[in-house]
Order: C-alpha cells, then structure tokens, then sequence
C-alpha cells in the first residue's frame, strides 16, 4: 500500500514543475519547430506556433506535478523526460 | 467521476492557498479587462472636443499631407492618414515623435483659408490607463517588474484552474445546476463558485495560457533562440529605416483615397480606418493599413493589420490581414482575437464584458470561501476569535475589490473636468488614491462593517460618471449614452448587493468575519458592542 499524496511536500514538486516543466516545455517546441522546419520563431507565424506551445506544455506540467509522490520523483522523472526531448534535438541537429 | 480521496483532498488544498494567493489580483485584472472591452466608446466618452478646425474630406488629404511635410519635414519618417474620425481622433492626418512607449502624437487640420493648424494630441489618456492596469494586475511597478510578477500570478491561476475542475470531477453532474440558496450561505457561495467556473472554463483557460505567453513571450523567444533558431535577425531588423528619400525624387504616391478603393477591391468587406506611410530598409516607400472586418478574428485589439504598397496598392504582407491570412497566421492571430475578443463585433464584446465580470465574480467569491473555511477550520482547532490573518484576509476581500471599481471609476470620470489637462500620470494617481483609500478603510474598519460602507461608496463612485457627463455637458458634447447607462447598471447591482449585505452582518453566524449584529438585539447578550467578532457563536 503505498502512503496518500499530500500537499505538504509542495515545494520540491513546484520547484521541479517550475524547472523542469519549462525546460521540458522549451525542448517540445524546438521539436515542433524541427518538424515545422523552422529556424526563426520571431518572424514567421510557424515559429511564432512553436513559441505559444511553450504556455499550455509548461501549465500542464505545473499543475500535474503534484500527482508525483515526492519532490524528488518529480525532479527524477521530469529530468528523464527533460533529457529524452533534449537529447533527441541533439541527435537531430537542431542545437545550434 | 470516481478520483482517489487523497488526489482530491491534496488538489482541494492546492486550490486553495493558489487562489487565496492570486485572487485579488485577478479580481483587478478582470474587473479593468471587462471595462477594456468597451476602450474604444471609453475613448470617445473621455475625449475633450477639439479646437481643430473639422477634419478635411479624404479627398483632400494630399493637401494636408503637403502643407504637413513642408511645414515639418520630420514627420515624413512616419504619418497616418485616418478614414475614419471622432471625438478620440478629430483630425485627418497626424503623426508621432519619440520613443514607441512614451510617442508624443500631433494632430493637423487645414483651417478654412487652407493655412496648416497642428495640436498636440488631445485624446484622453484613461483608456489607455484603464488597458495598463489590466495588463499589470493592478501593480503601480515599472512594465518590466510589473509583467513577471503578472505571468507568475497567470501560471498561479492556470493551476486555480486545473486543480478547480479535478476536486468538482466527482460531483460535477449532480452539483452542475444546483445553485442552494437557503439557510446555508456557504454552501450556496460554492454552488456559485462552481457553476461561474464550469460555466466559463475554456474562456478562463485560454485567459490563462494567453496571459502566459504575454508576460513572457521576450523570454521564450530568448530561450528558443539560444537552443535552436536563428539569431541575430530580429534585432537587426528592428534596427530604424533609411530616411526617406526627397519627395520630388520618389516614386509617385496613390492618394489616400485612390489606395482605400485599391484596397478595398481586393477585399472586400474590409473596412480601412487608418493607412500608415513609412519607408522600408532600402527607403522605399511602404504603407501599412488597419481596419477590421467582423467576419474574422484580429490580431489587434480592435483592429486588423496588412502592409502595401503605396506606389500600385498591392497587398505585400497579409499575415495578419482578417480572411486572407495563411491558416498559420489565422491560427496565431486567433489566440490573441481570443484573448481581446476581437472578433463577432459586438455581440462577442458584450458576451467578453459579461465573462470578464463573471471571472470577477468567481475570484470575489473564492476568497469569500477561504475566508469562511479558515473559520470553520480555526474553530474546530479551539480557537473562539478570528486570527489576524483571517481578519486582515478579510477586509482585503472587501477593500481590493471594491477599491479597485471605485479607483476605476472616478478616475474615468475625473477625464472631464481634466479636460486636455490629463495626463496618464494624473489618472494613476487618481485610481491609486481611491483604492489605497478603500482599502485602508476596509482593514481599520474590518470586513463587516467596511462592507457596509464600502459597498455603497463604491456604487456612489461609479455614478460620478454619468454626473460628470452631466455637469460638463455645455463643454463636453454627450454622445455615449453607453458609458453612462453601463455604469448606473453596475452602481444599482452593488446598491442590492449592500442591502443583502446589511442583512448578513447582521443576522449570519456571529463569530464569521461579516458579523456586525446590531447594537441593541446584543446589548443583553454581551459587553463587547464594538468587538462582535468576538463572540463566539453558539
């Protein structure tokens, strides 16, 4: 059986959305952005897509990261998840 | 919906404490959003009239135009020629200096006997005043301070929003339509609560992830960049254009009028409202037009944006041109027509005003819950008075609100008597006066009584409006009977809210921080007349 969740243990889980939500977030939208073929996200409205994505995957991230049982899960598995997207930006070339 | 106790119980708690933290700022940013709404009869209603002579025809506004560059050559780097005028924008042709945050805007007219005739912007500022509140939750800090505390408060509220619907999933069908009015007042605040944030959800959602994205576009862009884009392009091209070549050796301009209809022939049923002259990178000559078409969404506020060329008319750039953007530029364009309800005309901006009150509304009430909770959580842990925290918690669910509406308020009307005096600086200080006010008043009188009176002052507050259409009537011709009628609308509603309030004070639970009960039925019962809070409840 394992313990209830609980609010108490919110910062590290916070920290960890907050963090690693957004580089989670970032990495999403340069994958968007690679699939788009886009290299400037300022001019052009498909690079200006991938910027607004950044907002709904870091607000989903933050919200759901209390469903981790503690800070330092959250911090465990959304820095694999991290590294997985950015790994796979490496592996395509897209870091510039 | 069944969902495991403990989930329930831990997003309940989030729930809270993210809402009791953002709320009040959401309350200011929502109540002044709604009002934003209506910027445009605002601007019209708060504009003094204009000692320029009347705006030319559009027929002749290459005349004006002529009698301006020769006059003040330096406006020749950027002008605008207006198809459309008003109070809030009297003259044909005007044109702007300074920096792009701070533009000093100057207006020219041709006076009868042909000679040129300039003025400095005379617009009212409050609109604009009114815009900057909303955009900074009420906060008096620079821009730059002011847009990370915004985007923090806005990822606070998309997390009020999330964790909202995950506690009401498992009643969701059976507390849907159930509003309990009775005996129980908390009970029926939360069917409220819930029914304004079921209701209004994907509006609120996208509010949220718009917000986002506006206070920390420059930061995302920035991250993007240093990973994966390009840099260097965009400052480069934000870099100013070459100054114009001289007139005589250009290439020879559409008139205004000659442009429109060019326009106008490759869309039609848009409609142009301004055309703006500038010059591109290599100096030539560039037009930029807006104007709106209510069949589609705009990426301005109240106005969509296409570039030109002067020289043929053709449509050079119509990404944000409303119907003949690409399906990318409709899809960015729609987010921001979804966060300004820039589009449907005005029944969407009537139904934007009354979900901008109604999120109001659904802050207002879920402070009132958390308040009322910490009480009955206080008591069960023995305590017989209200802390400090829930007190002060308390009055600030009475002051901010009400300080924020009443600061509104007479700021908008105060744009009368100021006349072409008012400057943006003179409106903050007025709003801020009247809130800090309010708010100082709530917490030395407490919420209860503070209700009693604040409510009422707030309502008198927004009356000042229609008085001061009144009173300055003979300098001020009347012509938005909307601004008016708006705001006695709103002062009746808070004239019922103050007698449901006096009822409460004096007949809910005694030892609730909206407790007041009336001298005499509790001069039997107790010493402490003037500390009820006091006493707990039976």
């Amino acid at each position: 059986m394992t313990p209830p969740l609980t609010s108490r243990n919110w910062a590290g889980k916070t920290a960890a959305g907050l963090v690693l939500g957004l580089a989670l977030a970032v990495g999403v939208s340069g994958l968007l952005a690679a699939l788009l073929g886009v290299r400037d996200s300022f001019f052009s409205p498909q690079g200006q897509f991938t910027m607004w994505i950044i907002a709904p995957v870091w607000c989903a991230v933050l919200s759901l990261c209390f469903l981790f049982r503690s800070g330092l899960r959250a911090w465990l598995w959304l820095g694999l998840a991290a590294a997985a997207v950015w790994l796979t930006l490496f592996a395509l070339g897209s870091l510039s | 919906m069944k969902v495991r106790t403990d989930i329930l119980r831990m997003y309940k708690e989030i729930h809270g404490w993210v809402g009791i933290v953002s709320g009040l700022a959401l309350f200011i940013a929502f109540f002044a959003g709604a009002v934003t709404m209506f910027e445009e009869p605002i601007q019209r209603w708060a504009s003094p009239p204009t000692s320029l002579s009347a705006p030319v025809p559009l027929e002749r506004a290459p005349e004006l135009v002529e009698a301006v560059l020769a006059a003040h050559p330096e406006a020749a780097r950027s002008y605008d020629v207006h198809l459309e005028t008003g109070p809030e924008n009297p003259a044909r042709v005007t044109w702007s200096q300074g920096s792009r945050r701070d533009p000093q805007v100057f207006l020219a007219a041709l006076a009868p006997d042909g000679t040129l005739e300039v003025e400095r912007q005379a617009a009212s500022p409050v609109a604009q005043f009114i815009d900057m509140l909303h955009q900074q939750v009420g906060l008096p800090f620079a821009h730059e301070v002011a847009m990370p505390i915004m985007g923090a408060i806005s990822l606070l509220y998309f997390i009020a929003l999330a964790s909202g619907v995950i506690v009401l999933l498992p009643s969701l069908v059976s507390d849907f339509f159930a509003v309990r009015v009775g005996k129980n007042a908390k009970r029926m605040w939360l069917d409220v609560h819930n029914v304004l944030g079921i209701v209004s959800l994907p509006f609120h959602v996208i509010m949220a992830l718009t917000a986002v994205v506006f206070a920390f576009h420059d930061e995302f862009y920035d991250l993007q960049g240093a990973a994966f884009m390009d840099r260097g392009a965009p400052r480069a091209q934000m870099a100013p254009p070459a100054p114009p070549p001289p007139r005589a050796q250009g290439p020879e301009l559409l008139t205004p009028a000659e442009l429109a209809q060019r326009i106008e022939s490759q869309a039609p049923g848009f409609t142009l409202r301004a055309i703006t002259y500038h010059t591109g990178r290599e100096g030539e000559p560039q037009a930029r037009i807006s104007g709106y078409d209510p069949r589609f969404g705009l990426r301005g506020p109240t106005f969509g944006m296409v570039e030109a060329d002067p020289v043929t008319g053709a449509l050079t750039d119509t990404t944000y041109m409303p119907g003949l953007q690409d399906a990318w530029g409709a899809t960015i364009t729609s987010f921001f027509a979804l966060h300004f309800g820039s589009f449907g005309g005005a029944p969407i901006r009537w139904s934007y005003f009354l979900l901008g009150l109604a999120g109001a509304m659904l802050f207002y009430t879920g402070n009132l819950l958390w308040v009322e909770s910490r009480r009955k959580r206080e008591r069960k842990a023995g305590a017989v008075t209200q802390t400090r925290a829930t007190r002060a918690l308390g009055a600030l669910t009475v002051g901010v609100p009400l300080g924020c509406v009443a600061g509104i308020s007479v700021t908008l009307a105060a744009a009368k008597p100021l006349g072409t005096e008012a400057t943006a600086g003179i409106h903050s200080a007025i709003y801020y006066v009247v809130f800090a006010g309010f708010v100082a008043w709530a917490l030395v009188r407490g919420a209860a009584r503070g209700a009693i009176e604040l409510v009422p002052a707030a309502a008198l507050a927004l009356l000042t409006i229609p008085l001061a259409s009144l009173a300055f009537l003979d300098l001020h011709p009347w012509s938005q009977p909307l601004v008016d009628a708006v705001s006695v609308a709103l002062a009746a509603s808070l004239a019922l809210t103050a007698r449901a309030t006096r009822r409460r004070t004096r007949n809910g639970p005694r030892d609730s921080v909206w407790s007041h009960p009336r001298r005499e039925a509790q001069a039997n019962t107790t010493t402490h007349a003037t500390a009820p809070e006091r006493k707990p409840a039976i």
